[in-house]
């Protein structure tokens, strides 16, 4: 039962970083309906930018530089590769481009820091906690704050400030919200930056709990596709409650069944949400009006 | 036949290419060509047909690889049953991803394909048992009647494959179940209206892709003699990607040529030398040409600034670079980047491009189809007998609300068997919502529909127009990019009942079937006044003839009720009394008809009984003449009171 508690714990600091990503994809998907298939890279970026600047400065001086500079990395994404692909029709265009720009992210990466993982020096003190017989990283617990704090951060903007319902109104009806002098096309950039920025930050978030490097980025991202089709990609609580159960069902699947098979029930979760409620778990279905 | 000769003559070239080149090198490089353009082949089903992007297809081809070569290790199954059961096997997986992730449109078959690759690596890794893990199989090549295959025969196995390959997706996507697929592409709505499920063939497609890409995957076993899981990765992906949108989506000199690209590219990019003439190469060539598109002031500067810069950039590069096998995937990426936006129809897109600039005539998007029309061709009988006695549909309590917005409140609607039945209202008054929850588009959220004595609520816009029911819609859902007569045949599509085998074997049935398709698609479109605009495409067609084409598409599904949204907009006086005459004909020959129409005098000449809406609910029905005079319907158009006006 101790055992299981222990998982349960480090499965929501690891779905905590899901959902962050998530959350990221739901963010543009909402502006333009694409999402940056590099949004792994992103958070990698922002780790390994964090990893060279925390030998310079403190680490919590350094998260708002990583910060700026995520947004900046989502700007330069959307410019080149999703703003000119927005006027087809076809989704071909902006999925070849973003992950054309993410294998352009990890090679450049590995070339600037290196094919071997990096350790990244934790900020808090690495002794656990025990709460119960139950042991708690320092960093776990920040994890989770972090996250929270930020999607909070993020919400409220978008619910309370005057910008917020412009990227509320292009979410609904794009068409109508240009026609209503809202400029759409500086919304979607905006969600691009805000998009990378949260994934930057998830990525210093989680680099001194993993290893540092160009790879870390494709398995997250890959594992927030599967956090933000099973909550539903118009869904915020839905990222949430996905990242927290594929966060828990890995950590469980590593201890009782094997590591290697640890990503497994995540690609079964997400087959079975698809094929039983398509839209995700929280998410709504939207009708296509002709 | 210029085309067939010219085919021949480049399979007895291929042929000859061992005896051209005997090193074995060469020969096993072009073994790989032929089977990446095999997996190719597959991959632009999805990809340049259907429109779907699969980020899984090195992972299927790896299922494929990995089914022959468990299959001959463990089991010791001949390669001739080893070849079709990895395509079995390749199909099954196919269809487990397509199912789920098909049924919502976005960008899930890409995400779900994506995640696919990594567990399917992860999986062949894992399950040691089976496929030895991360030591890889060892395979031999096998042996026929005594002899064993050695790499020059295996190439003979494999051309053989590719133009058998190259022939079934040929024969495939240019039968009734290619027309689908771009049908889909090209307006899913539309589509699923003509009974051409979109889900369904999507899923089709797939799975037909998956196939193929199991049969490369099974030949690329024997070919290496060795497999091992990390062959099958996500660069395994990207490459295929990029060789079907460089070398040219829809076509099926694309696959091939992209394959040689992409077989012959590691090899460039691991000659420093070579790579630096050939970027250098490229770089002069984009300068000229710019200098040029800039001096007959074709482009500006600022739209060729991008891929000048990268172009010299990537020159320059290559004498900063020692290795650049440590930036393939940079390279790759930009390719990417430079195809999608400067190449989107690949080289043999461009290559026609340019012929048809210098010879129009040699070009031809679509096949002509010149068979004539006639009278006697235009009717069919329904494909489900009109059974039910008095009223054909009737709607009960149809309750369609969207949000807090009830678009319909409680709306009975019955349609007698054989009548015109006139729907009118002001604009949003619910009438194209009723259309819509009519033909499954919308599923209402209370009340039932019974058509024909059969209960349809809930069902899918497909079945329902396969059950009878066919449309028009109010803007136009044309199949833009197929001709106006390709267009009648996608409506003409549930004629079509041969399987996937009739095809590729062109059996007499299938030939019958086409060939009759054809006879009352030309006859459809004389019935509607445009005969002689069968091959232009339906894009170019002025409004008022796109709608006639609408017509002629919905009747070709045999419907027993056909409903016509807003027919009379934007035809002009004389075209108008030409609809009347044409809805009167189709009445007469037993086809219930429901009409939505602003033309008060096309409504009161023709029907036989009208339906008023107002915000979604009925105020009148009856005979024209009594809902003319009806005070509420009066007060819905004019406003105010009837007697204060008067």
């Amino acid at each position: 039962m101790e055992i299981l508690a222990q998982l349960i714990v480090s499965g929501i600091a690891l779905g905590m970083i899901y959902a962050l990503i998530a959350f990221g994809y739901q963010l543009t998907f909402a502006t333009s309906s694409t999402l940056n298939f590099g949004q792994g890279e992103a958070l990698m970026l922002g780790a390994l930018v964090g990893l060279t600047l925390v030998g310079h400065m403190n680490y919590w001086l350094m998260i708002p530089v990583v910060m700026v500079f995520g947004a900046l990395q989502g700007v330069f994404v959307e410019r080149v590769g999703v703003l000119p692909t927005l006027k087809t029709k076809s989704e071909f265009g902006w999925i070849m481009t973003t992950i054309s720009l993410a294998i352009i992210f990890k090679n450049v990466a590995e070339n600037i820091w290196g094919h071997d993982d990096l350790t990244f020096p934790s900020p808090l003190p690495t002794a656990p906690l025990q709460f119960f017989g139950i042991r708690v990283l320092p960093m776990e617990i920040l994890v989770v704050v972090g996250a929270l704090a930020i999607m909070l951060a993020v919400e409220i903007f978008n619910r309370k400030s005057i910008y917020g319902k412009a990227v509320v109104a292009t979410s609904n009806d794009r068409d109508a919200a240009g026609l209503m002098g809202i400029n759409t096309g500086m919304v979607i950039t905006f969600s691009y930056a805000l998009s990378s920025m949260t994934a930057a930050f998830a990525g210093v978030l989680v680099a001194p709990l993993t290893l540092t490097g160009a790879t870390m980025g494709a398995v997250l991202g890959l594992k927030a596709f599967a956090v933000a089709i099973i909550g539903g990609l118009n869904s915020g609580m839905g990222v949430i409650v996905g990242g927290l159960i594929l966060g828990i069902a890995e950590t469980t699947t590593g201890y009782y069944i094997s590591t290697g098979y640890k990503d497994v029930p995540g690609l079964l979760l997400l087959l079975l949400v698809l094929a039983i409620k398509p839209a995700g778990m929280f998410g709504k279905s939207v009708i296509k009006k002709v | 036949m210029v085309k067939i000769i010219s085919v021949i003559l480049a399979i007895v070239v291929a042929a000859l290419l061992p005896t051209v080149w005997p090193n074995p090198y060469y020969i096993h490089l072009m073994v790989v060509i032929g089977i990446y353009a095999i997996l190719l082949l597959g991959l632009d089903i999805v990809v340049g047909y259907v429109g779907e992007v699969s980020l899984g297809h090195a992972a299927l081809f790896g299922i494929g690889a990995y089914t022959a070569g468990v299959l001959n290790f463990q089991l010791s199954v001949p390669f001739l049953l080893a070849v079709p059961a990895s395509i079995v096997v390749t199909a099954l997986f196919g269809a487990i991803l397509a199912l789920p992730a098909l049924r919502v449109n976005g960008p899930y078959l890409a995400m779900v394909t994506l995640a696919f690759g990594t567990i399917i690596q992860i999986l062949i890794n894992e399950m040691t048992f089976l496929t030895n893990g991360p030591m890889g199989l060892s395979v031999r090549k096998p042996v026929f009647f005594g002899h064993h295959i050695n790499g020059t025969d295996y190439y003979y196995i494999v051309l053989v494959a590719l133009v058998t390959a190259l022939f079934v997706v040929q024969r495939i996507l240019k039968s009734h179940l290619g027309r689908a697929f771009e049908a889909l592409h090209d307006s899913p709505i539309a589509s699923d209206c003509m009974g051409v499920s979109v889900y369904g063939y999507k899923v089709y497609a797939f799975v037909l892709s998956a196939g193929i890409a199991g049969l490369a995957g099974s030949l690329f076993t024997y070919s290496e003699e060795y497999i091992s899981p990390n062959t099958y990765n996500f660069e395994l992906t990207i490459l295929s990607l990029l060789a079907v949108i460089m070398g040219g989506r829809k076509t099926r000199s694309g696959p091939i040529l992209g394959a040689i690209i992409v077989v012959m590219l590691p090899n460039v990019l691991s000659d420093i030398e070579l790579f630096r003439k050939i970027s250098i190469g490229i770089a002069v060539l984009t300068i000229v040409y710019s200098t040029y598109a800039v001096a007959t002031s074709q482009r500006t500067l600022k739209q060729l600034m991008l891929p000048l810069l990268a172009t010299i950039i990537l020159a320059a590069s290559g004498y900063y670079m020692e290795n650049i096998t440590e930036h393939r995937l940079t390279i790759f990426g930009v390719m990417i980047l430079f195809v999608v936006y400067y190449l989107p129809n690949g080289i043999m897109g461009f290559l026609r491009g340019i012929v048809q600039k210098i010879r129009p005539q040699w070009i031809h998007r679509h096949e002509e189809i010149s068979e004539h029309g006639d009278k006697q061709h235009v009717w069919s009988v329904p494909d489900h007998r009109v059974t039910a006695k008095g009223h054909l549909l009737e709607a009960r309590n149809i309750m369609m609300q969207f949000g807090g917005l009830k678009a319909l409140n409680e709306v009975n609607l019955e349609i007698a068997k054989g009548s015109v039945h006139g729907l009118i209202g002001p604009n949003g008054s619910g009438k194209s919502t009723m259309m819509n929850v009519l033909t499954g588009i919308y599923k209402p959220t209370a009340g039932e529909i019974e058509f024909n004595g059969k209960l349809i609520t809930g069902a899918t816009p497909s079945s329902i127009a396969g059950e009878g029911i066919a449309r028009t819609f109010q803007n136009v859902q044309l199949f833009g990019e197929m001709t106006a007569i390709e267009n009648v045949l996608v409506g003409l599509h549930h004629t079509f009942r041969h399987s996937l085998i009739d095809v590729v074997f062109q059996t007499p049935r299938c030939r019958k079937q086409r060939n009759a398709a054809r006879v009352r698609a030309a006859s459809l479109l004389k019935f509607v006044g445009l005969d002689d605009l069968a091959n232009e495409e339906a894009r170019n067609l002025p409004y008022g003839k796109q709608r006639l084409l609408e017509i002629a598409r919905a009747l070709a599904l045999n419907p027993s009720l056909l409903l016509l949204d807003e027919p009379a907009a934007g035809l002009t006086a004389p075209d108008i009394k030409e609809l009347i005459v044409m809805i009167n004909k189709i009445r007469g020959h037993g086809i219930t008809v429901i009409l939505i129409e602003h033309h008060m005098d096309v409504v009161m000449s023709i029907c036989d009984k009208v339906t008023v809406l107002d915000f979604g609910q009925k105020i009148a029905e009856g005979a024209p003449a009594n809902v003319q005079c009806d005070e509420k319907v009066i007060e819905a158009y004019l406003g105010g009171s009837a007697k204060v006006a008067a």
